[in-house]
């Protein structure tokens, strides 16, 4: 199925977005104003969407005219692309959308044709299914791992760094209990938060083990 | 700068395509799905987390309701979503450096396409065929693929380690410390912030 | 085998002089008609690309403008306008793609490259001191005459004498002067590990355009260039930047975390940080010791690859001269390499402490950096972006590089190393800046030609 590589999912949704009589772009500008006031760190909607690695949406006004000698042509409606790369399966995953980021899924979809609302997730994931076109090529360069094994990878990674730096040199007993420290208090680290922060801080920061 | 999050830059691109030309296309991704290279080729630059081709053909528009008019369109058309690392520039320099068949073989089909080399009438082309991003999220922004990468072989390092770290002598211990150092020590870069987009 | 016209091209721009002394006159021009008068009188002194067969010159000229300069001069809006827009905007203005913030801000840069003023760089290198001076006096005097330009500073720079003669060791103690790229036409011997890789293994010349304007470069295009190609052809752009060193806290810094890494090896240490030993010798034919005929071999002290130590037990990853010229490491032969090559022509300044003698970090000491090629944008400053100032294509995440890189007391080095004890995997922390940014700009260096057309005032855009 080319919509997967590996243990993830790259869902494509094109939603047609309502046209006022006049072809106005009234439905369009809200959804950019919305999205452009939305958080994009930890604070995102879609970091509630648990298994998403990344993901966009895109205001597409229409197609591209790439010059003569090539036609050119419109599209009748504009399109709301959502590209998202997840973990597990899609329709558990469209379920999620709608009650982890009910207003966010609402203040966006409300916008598109045939949008059922946001109440019962499931006429919601049915919706986006008919949205949905599919991927011919999938890449994934790690398509093994969930978000949150990343993230507790990432973790480690830079705590490691500190623990190498910090114990350089000591005895191998003194050694062998920090490390055995280290191992414990990694396992009960609290698990990452996806998304980052975006008042950028410094990798010394918030350190789970000291 | 709504095209970046952290080390991420989510590029959107669409491309007319006669209808006749699509099968073809098909087929080929067929090939460089199993044949691999093209995949091979991807992972070895590492510098993009995810991608995806997507033909829509052109009565492939969803269309939901009565009142939505519907697509009248002659050509078929390929998007194409990435989430790479590294700036614009240096990533269709690359591209182009090294991937040229690859990309040829995908865009030639559609129309007006300059192919991959020389890289500027490339370039050009990707800017009139690009979209923007309006809101990107990005659950490990201060991480580029091959911080993720190096990070998970150190878990898988540091798992391996835990097995016996704690019930070996101290002559063992320090013995499979050093080992365990020399198998970590190329995965150790810090992650944060990208350099300034160009 | 490409052909270039040597006569037509400033030699600073083909080869290093290996003169000891020189002076780079930083120089404002006055009056436009006056400014041509003043580069019509130095051109019979400009230093070509002819060879000297009847011996080196006792002194050699070359001269190169800021935007602001050619502006100055009055060359027309339309040419103006079609120069690469990284040169238009000058090096100050390229901060934030550069890294140069924080200590490395314009604001505490030297006062002269405040305000606009330097347009002009005339490089002088002499044999010794007399001659250098001689030189100089001699530009002077037509500055004089001509009233066109106007001395802003003089900046001295010198090989550091050891034992009464020059070396090309700078002030960490490092032998610099490697690894500078072959490129068809240079009239140089072709020196294996100076050019491109090719499929075979063996290295090639780098195609002119990467180098010089008017010619195709490694994608088979012609570099971005100004109008019209007159003016373009045979010249090239430099960044010039000096760069102050903090040598106590470098010296401080190799000691305590030699002490760390295994008593008595600092010179290992110091290897490690910049891929060669500290006589010259590269890490990759000689991991274990330095090795003076392989550095005195100019067919071997660049002829070396990392492909055969892709954990960088030998080099480590991170390693200066690992970063900024990654050789065969990113695979794809090299490819992704050969559009990201600089020519480098730096040269010292200050007064040189040897080791163990107490120094300041204070003293005005440092190197007066100037990269050459076609591209800014895609050669100098991709190197400076993604090479020195991250790490990513190293492998190191956002490591930066320890030698000139920024750290602010928070950088991390790591030293990947294997199970012999001799050579440990060791990481260094808290790295400090051992390098500052003191001033520089970008500097459009043109062939003779175009020199006499501005010189002439007949330089007209299509």
């Amino acid at each position: 199925m080319a919509n997967q590589n590996g243990q993830i999912y790259g869902l494509t949704i094109l939603s047609p977005i309502i046209q006022g009589d006049s072809k106005d772009l009234a439905h369009a500008t809200a959804i950019r104003w919305y999205l452009a006031r939305q958080p994009r760190d930890r604070r995102s909607p879609l970091a509630r969407v648990t298994g998403t690695h990344q993901a966009r949406l895109v205001v597409m006004d229409d197609v591209v005219y790439v010059g003569a000698p090539a036609c050119e042509e419109h599209l009748k409606s504009r399109y709301l692309v959502f590209e998202t790369n997840f973990d597990g399966d899609l329709e558990p995953y469209l379920v999620r959308m709608a009650t982890e980021a009910r207003e966010f899924v609402h203040s966006v979809w409300q916008h598109c044709v045939g949008y059922p609302g946001v109440e019962d997730p499931n006429a919601f994931a049915a919706y986006m299914k008919k949205c949905q076109v599919n991927t011919t090529f999938y890449f994934a360069d790690v398509n093994d791992k969930t978000v949150g094994q990343n993230l507790r990878a990432l973790q480690l990674q830079s705590a490691l760094a500190r623990f190498i730096e910090r114990h350089q040199g000591e005895e191998p007993a003194v050694l062998q209990k920090a490390f055995g420290e280290f191992l414990e208090t990694m396992r009960r680290a609290p698990a990452p938060e996806p998304g980052g922060d975006e008042s950028h801080r410094t990798p010394q920061e918030n350190r789970p083990h000291d | 700068m709504t095209n970046i999050n952290g080390k991420a830059y989510a590029m959107n691109a669409i491309t007319p395509m006669k209808w006749w030309k699509t099968p073809l296309l098909r087929t080929f991704f067929f090939l460089l799905g199993n044949v691999k290279p093209l995949q091979a080729d991807l992972k070895n630059l590492s510098f993009i987390h995810f991608a995806r081709w997507v033909i829509v053909p052109r009565n492939g528009f969803p269309h939901l309701s009565e009142k939505q008019p519907a697509e009248n369109l002659r050509y078929d058309y390929l998007i194409f979503f990435s989430n790479f690392n590294g700036a614009w520039n240096q990533y269709i320099d690359a591209f182009s450096a090294v991937l040229s068949i690859g990309l040829n073989l995908v865009w030639w089909w559609s129309e007006k396409y300059p192919g991959a080399v020389p890289v500027t009438p490339f370039k050009e082309y990707i800017s009139r065929v690009q979209f923007d991003t309006d809101y990107y999220y990005n659950s490990y922004p201060r991480a580029a693929t091959n911080d993720v990468k190096a990070a998970l072989r150190v878990q898988d390092a540091v798992d391996e380690f835990a097995k016996t770290s704690q019930s070996l002598t101290l002559g063992d211990f320090e013995k499979a410390y050093v080992e365990f150092l020399v198998k970590v020590q190329p995965d150790l870069g810090s992650t944060g912030m990208a350099p300034v987009g160009t | 085998m490409t052909e270039i016209d040597v006569s037509d091209i400033q030699g600073f721009a083909l080869r290093g002089y290996n003169f000891p002394f020189a002076r780079y006159l930083l120089l404002e021009l006055l009056d436009s008609k006056a400014a041509e008068r003043f580069i019509g009188h130095v051109i019979p002194h400009i230093t070509t690309g002819v060879k000297w067969d009847s011996g080196k010159p006792a002194s050699t000229v070359n001269i190169a403008f800021t935007q602001r300069g050619l502006m100055q001069l009055g060359l027309p809006e339309a040419t103006l306008l079609s120069f690469p827009i990284e040169f238009q905007q000058g090096m100050q203005a390229r901060g934030q793609i550069l890294g140069d913030i924080g200590k490395d801000a314009p604001e505490r840069w030297d006062a002269v490259w405040h305000g606009g003023r330097v347009h002009v760089w005339l490089g002088v290198n002499g044999r010794n001191r007399e001659a250098l001076d001689r030189r100089c006096s001699e530009m002077l005097r037509i500055m004089d005459e001509t009233k066109g330009a106007r001395l802003l500073y003089a900046q001295d720079a010198a090989s550091i004498f050891i034992d009464g003669q020059p070396t090309s060791k700078e002030h960490f103690g490092y032998t610099d002067g490697f690894g500078n790229p072959d490129f068809k036409g240079a009239q140089r011997d072709c020196v294996p590990g100076q050019g491109k890789l090719t499929a075979g293994g063996r290295w090639e010349a780098l195609a002119t355009g990467e180098f010089l304007l008017g010619y195709a470069d490694e994608s088979g295009e012609l570099p971005v260039a100004p109008i019209p190609h007159l003016l373009a052809r045979n010249g090239t752009f430099m960044a010039y930047r000096k760069m102050h060193q903090n040598v106590a806290t470098f010296r401080r810094y190799l000691d305590e975390q030699a002490r760390r890494y295994a008593p008595g090896t600092k010179e290992r240490l110091a290897a490690k940080f910049v891929g060669r030993w500290r006589d010259g010798t590269p890490l990759e034919l000689s991991p274990d010791e330095p090795d003076q005929s392989i550095v005195q071999n100019p067919n071997r002290n660049t002829d070396f690859t990392y492909g055969a130590d892709p954990s960088g037990a030998r080099c480590p990853l991170g390693a200066h001269i690992r970063r900024a010229n990654p050789r065969d490491a990113f695979g794809f032969n090299g490819k992704l390499v050969n559009r990201r090559r600089i020519m480098r022509r730096g040269m010292t300044y200050g007064a040189y402490v040897p080791e163990g003698e107490p120094v300041n970090d204070k003293d005005e000491r440092g190197i007066v950096f100037m990269a050459l090629n076609a591209s800014l944008f895609r050669q100098f400053e991709f190197v400076q972006q993604q090479w020195i100032q991250y790490g990513n294509d190293a492998l190191q995440g956002n490591d930066n590089d320890l030698l000139t890189g920024h750290h602010g007391g928070k950088g991390k080095f790591v030293v990947q190393g294997t199970t012999d004890p001799r050579n440990p995997p060791f990481l260094c922390g808290g790295l400090p800046d051992f390098v500052e940014l003191r001033g520089g700009d970008y500097f459009f260096m043109p062939g003779l030609t175009a020199l006499q057309m501005m010189a002439a005032g007949t330089v007209d855009p299509r």
